[in-house]
């Protein structure tokens, strides 16, 4: 990870003087002025409602290099957008909207990667502008020709994003998709129950019988794989017969202990001590963390590795409106308003200029900003669709869940 | 037989009332005996209580939706935090989830009149049609059915978008997925629901009074809206209000065959699961229930005082009165 | 019925029955007529070419022939038996709960039947999943769960997970279906007749058996389609209130198209279930009305 890298870097071009009225005020601003390069009558002139971040740092932010266009950028008054819900934080759209003069954001949701791709491949296109799939389905929404390549020269913020999120499998070039932020999947404890020092993938499956029951692990066949072959200590993205052979006994075996198979409501769950251990994300741990009544709730990541996945936005083919996408893609990767994205969703951002303005008890908080050691351990997470293996096993998994 | 001389009343109590008046004499031998009275209470009893159970049932997940309405908690909805309103404030200015809602009545209301429309045509048409297309007409409506919702749901999206692929070339149009393809999906169920509900209706009905219409010298047209289709009204009704139940609620097919800024509210509820259902859902439907039941609270104080203008007589009896002729 | 028996001949205006009524006919059946060619059958032969086919690359359809899929969606039958059951199960409770309910409804005066009938639907038009979660509130172990539980003193107690729930849940949501069609006929009924019924000394199992059963089992055998049929193909409710302990062909199906994304593999087995239905449907009603005397009598 070159965090410290880009740090030295921001470090070394807020040493040249600014002469800017505000910080904030600035930063925002500059991310428009960048973007518009050449102003058009278009361009917005309205108040910048950059979000206000947290104690703002003493070191500076970077203008972020723009490469002024020659012809003026107009942008559509039109954004259409497909994501999960709930997913942009709704002050951050309105700043958007202002800034450029976007009157109307449409914002269309999906509740799963499979219902958005099946979406695609049923035909649905010219649709929608952005997407935000996770990085896995990126590689296959290429070669169908479901997303086109990003216009990076209208997006100089793009240069934001970390080089440790950049050259990844799934987009080795960094032409298609920009990071959005990223988690990992794990195991929540309800410590008050569960005594002993859980730190392994192995241990999940040999407590299992101990706590049959009162387990619980989310419905999605990409992480429930993680937990068998990493304990078995093979990679999570294995389509070898025998290793998966093995994974299938393993998971069979925890089948029958397992209360529920649940990806929405799984922290209830924990909360109400129905389940007392689970395969999960974070979504929803972290506030059972702050609530007194469920402090002892503990996310932990498996020390014999786990998945690291991220989310992405994507252009679409044939979006309706390409200037209002790229504005859109350059504000979102504004530090400030990363910041904020990332406070709201309570998931880590991809970009380290965006860290000076996030609270630092977030900051400090392993189940979020993971810590350097841990991070190399974390394997992404590749499109395994297309092994049958898998997905026999995980229907048969599925069926045998609580049985016996 | 005095009885078949009364006039034809569907409701229970009242219909002895008219018929121990009438009938005079007659009266004291066709009074219930003391046992078969209060069997008759007993059972009488017994439909209310269990009526009143099952509405209870119906409504106690409702009531629990209400109150955690006004759940101050940020997100689990079931988190009780303390007493606030600021869910429906929040509702009253966000502005995706008022679309949503909006959505959400357009397409359930366009579905509703057109389901209820070609299901009660095709119901009388179909009565009239000869065995060899009523078969095959009978088996597409209950495959219409039988389609599990995954299934008809992709297929109408591959089958929409194809066509569009092919027709807007060649006729310069610019179809796309929205409203119009939602509707139709959501129709195909429902018109087969319309038709099956009035099918059962009509079936046993014979043609005496139609008969008896064309006697009096009335016209085809005048004996349909005045004879026929007021004896069907109630499967039509029921017909309509399901289906728009179902499309108000429908998420599989909604999710396949929308188009950009068609989100209904089943899609945005369904789109926020993940990230955790707020109070401000159970806000949205709190707010649907306060206006439906205001509409039909005022509804049937207009009907009684409609029915006190009308020369001082009971509501009831009035209701009676339409009832009669609607069989 | 109503007799004109000394009545001057008179000529009573009929419509002439060739063209016209042909013409009449087509104009009423073409709308639905033309809703399911469009709509049901052309996207099943889309969902039948697909059956055949081969999955895409990156899941989907790709063009080809196989029966392998066929094949395949002969396997792994249990959740298809599981489904039966619930089917069963929930069809049942629903014409349990349903009959008393619309018998009384039936029998309420006038504006009160309407206001009866449209309160059933109310629930229904707040969000599905929202009323879901309710009921996992109430049956939870904060609510009806727990306290049975500690009623009995078992901590491991739950309702939540079991096919129980499951059933409460199918009931809760599938209620209407049942309850609009007994209704509709019940309410057309005739009282008079089951008065007279008595009135020239039938018993009361007599009466009903012959004068309100023909009458209501139109009603009935139409509930039990509209709640079977569609219960078979249901996977939300047991995936929430079940805990998704329960793997019905609902959820194979979906996870075949969405998660597998073996489209071809999901409509063979779609195609087997359909066509597995209508024959035990047709096969049902033949079973139903037989002996009935049902004349087809157009009433326009």
């Amino acid at each position: 990870m070159t965090d410290q890298d880009l740090d030295q870097t921001i470090r070394r071009m807020a040493q040249t003087p600014l002469s800017r009225r505000g910080f904030l005020w600035a930063s925002g601003l500059s991310a428009s002025a960048a973007f518009l390069a050449a102003c058009g009558p278009g361009a917005s002139s309205s108040a910048s409602t950059a979000p206000s971040a947290a104690a703002p740092s003493t070191e500076g932010s970077e203008a972020p290099s723009a490469s002024p266009s020659a012809e003026a950028v107009v942008v559509e008054k039109e954004l259409l957008m497909y994501n999960w819900g709930d997913y942009v934080d709704p002050d951050n759209m309105k700043a958007f909207q202002e800034q450029f003069g976007v009157e109307k954001f449409t914002y269309d949701t999906f509740a799963s990667n499979d219902e958005m791709m099946a979406k695609f491949q049923g035909g649905a296109k010219g649709q929608w502008d952005i997407s935000a799939p996770t990085a896995n389905f990126v590689p296959a929404m290429r070669d169908q020709g479901f997303i086109q390549k990003l216009d990076l020269p209208h997006i100089p913020n793009a240069s934001l994003i970390d080089s440790a999120f950049k050259k990844q499998w799934w987009d080795p070039t960094d032409e298609w998709q920009l990071p959005k932020d990223w988690g990992t999947t794990g195991i929540t404890l309800r410590t008050k129950v569960v005594k002993e020092d859980v730190k392994t993938w192995k241990q999940f499956f040999e407590l299992a019988p101990k706590y049959t029951g009162k387990i619980v692990v989310v419905d999605s066949p990409d992480d429930v794989f993680v937990a068998p072959l990493k304990a078995l200590g093979y990679s999570l993205n294995s389509a070898d017969p025998k290793e998966l052979e093995e994974a299938r006994g393993l998971l069979m075996g925890l089948a029958p202990h397992v209360l529920a198979l649940d990806s929405d409501q799984y922290n209830t769950k924990i909360a109400t001590e129905e389940a007392v251990m689970g395969l999960t994300w974070t979504g929803g741990i972290l506030e059972l963390r702050d609530d007194p009544k469920t402090a002892d709730t503990v996310y932990l990541i498996p020390e014999d590795g786990t998945v690291f996945w991220m989310d992405t936005w994507v252009v679409l083919a044939d979006a309706p409106h390409p200037n209002a996408a790229n504005a859109f893609l350059n504000f979102i990767l504004t530090p400030e308003v990363q910041a904020k994205e990332t406070m709201t969703n309570q998931y880590a951002t991809c970009s380290s200029a965006a860290k000076a303005f996030i609270d630092p008890k977030m900051l400090a908080d392993p189940a979020i900003f993971v810590p350097d050691d841990v991070l190399a351990k974390l394997e992404g997470q590749k499109d395994n669709s297309g092994i049958k293996q898998r997905a026999e096993i995980y229907e048969e998994f599925k069926s045998k869940i609580g049985q016996g | 037989m005095s009885a078949s001389a009364e006039p034809k009343a569907a409701s229970g109590l009242p219909a002895v009332a008219g018929a121990a008046g009438a009938a005079g004499a007659a009266e004291a031998a066709r009074r219930p005996t003391p046992a078969r009275e209060r069997f008759g209470t007993l059972v009488e009893g017994w439909l209310r209580g269990h009526t009143i159970l099952i509405y209870l049932f119906l409504y106690i997940p409702i009531i629990v939706v209400v109150i955690f309405s006004f759940n101050a908690t940020n997100r689990r909805v079931t988190d009780w935090q303390g007493f606030s309103l600021k869910w429906y404030a929040s509702v009253l200015s966000d502005k995706v989830v008022q679309s949503a809602l909006a959505n959400s009545l357009i397409v359930a209301t366009s579905t509703a009149i057109i389901s209820a429309v070609f299901g009660t045509m095709a119901a009388l048409g179909l009565q009239r049609a000869p065995k060899w297309f009523r078969r095959p007409f009978e088996a597409l409506t209950f495959v219409s059915i039988i389609v599990p919702e995954i299934v008809i749901a992709l297929a109408s999206l591959v089958f929409f978008s194809s066509s569009f692929d092919i027709l807007n070339p060649i006729f310069g149009l610019k179809l796309k997925l929205g409203f119009p393809t939602i509707i139709a999906a959501h129709a195909l169920f429902n018109i087969s629901l319309v038709m099956l509900l009035v099918r059962a209706r009509l079936s046993g009905m014979d043609r005496t009074h139609v008969e008896a219409s064309y006697d009096l010298f009335a016209t085809p047209w005048r004996t349909f809206w005045q004879i026929t289709f007021p004896q069907l009204l109630p499967a039509v009704v029921a017909g309509f209000l399901l289906s728009f139940t179902f499309s108000f609620d429908d998420y599989v097919i909604t999710t396949f065959v929308s188009g950009a800024g068609s989100t209904t509210l089943p899609l945005y509820v369904f789109g926020t699961i993940r990230k955790g259902v707020t109070p401000a859902t159970n806000a949205v439907a709190a707010v649907m229930l306060l206006i439906t039941l205001t509409i039909l609270v005022v509804g049937q104080l207009v009907v009684a005082r409609n029915a006190r203008r009308a020369g001082g007589r009971s509501a009831a009896t009035v209701a009676e009165m339409i009832t009669e002729q609607s069989g | 019925m109503a007799t004109t028996s000394e009545a001057v001949p008179v000529r009573p205006t009929r419509p002439p029955r060739s063209f016209r009524s042909g013409a009449l006919t087509t104009l009423l059946v073409l709308p639905a007529s033309l809703w399911y060619l469009i709509l049901l059958v052309l996207p099943l032969a889309i969902v039948v070419v697909m059956s055949f086919g081969l999955q895409g690359k990156f899941g989907g359809y790709a063009p080809g022939f196989t029966l392998d899929n066929y094949a395949s969606a002969f396997e792994r039958l249990t959740p298809f038996t599981t489904s039966l059951i619930l089917a069963f199960a929930g069809t049942i409770l629903c014409l349990l709960a349903a009959l008393p309910m619309a018998y009384f409804i039936a029998t309420r005066a006038g504006s009160r039947k309407s206001l009866f009938i449209v309160l059933l639907v109310v629930p229904f038009w707040t969000s599905f999943l929202i009323r879901t979660y309710a009921w996992l509130t109430i049956l939870g172990p904060d609510g009806l769960g727990g306290f049975i539980g500690d009623v009995v003193g078992d901590s491991s107690f739950r309702i939540l997970g079991t096919p129980w729930a499951v059933l409460i849940g199918v009931v809760y949501g599938y209620l209407p279906l049942m309850i609009f069609p007994i209704y509709v006929t019940l309410e057309r009924m005739d009282r008079t007749l089951v008065e007279a019924s008595k009135d020239l000394g039938a018993g009361r199992w007599s009466t009903f058996r012959q004068i309100t059963l023909p009458i209501i089992l139109p009603g009935l055998i139409t509930g039990s389609i509209l709640v079977f049929i569609p219960l078979m193909g249901e996977y939300v409710i047991p995936a929430i209130l079940g805990y998704g302990r329960v793997f019905l062909v609902g959820n194979q199906l979906v996870l075949q198209f969405l998660e597998s994304r073996n489209w071809p593999e999901g409509a063979a087995r779609a195609v087997v279930l359909i066509l597995i239905m209508l024959v035990s449907i047709i096969f049902y009603l033949w079973f139903a009305n037989r002996g009935r005397k049902t004349r087809e009598v157009s009433v326009i």
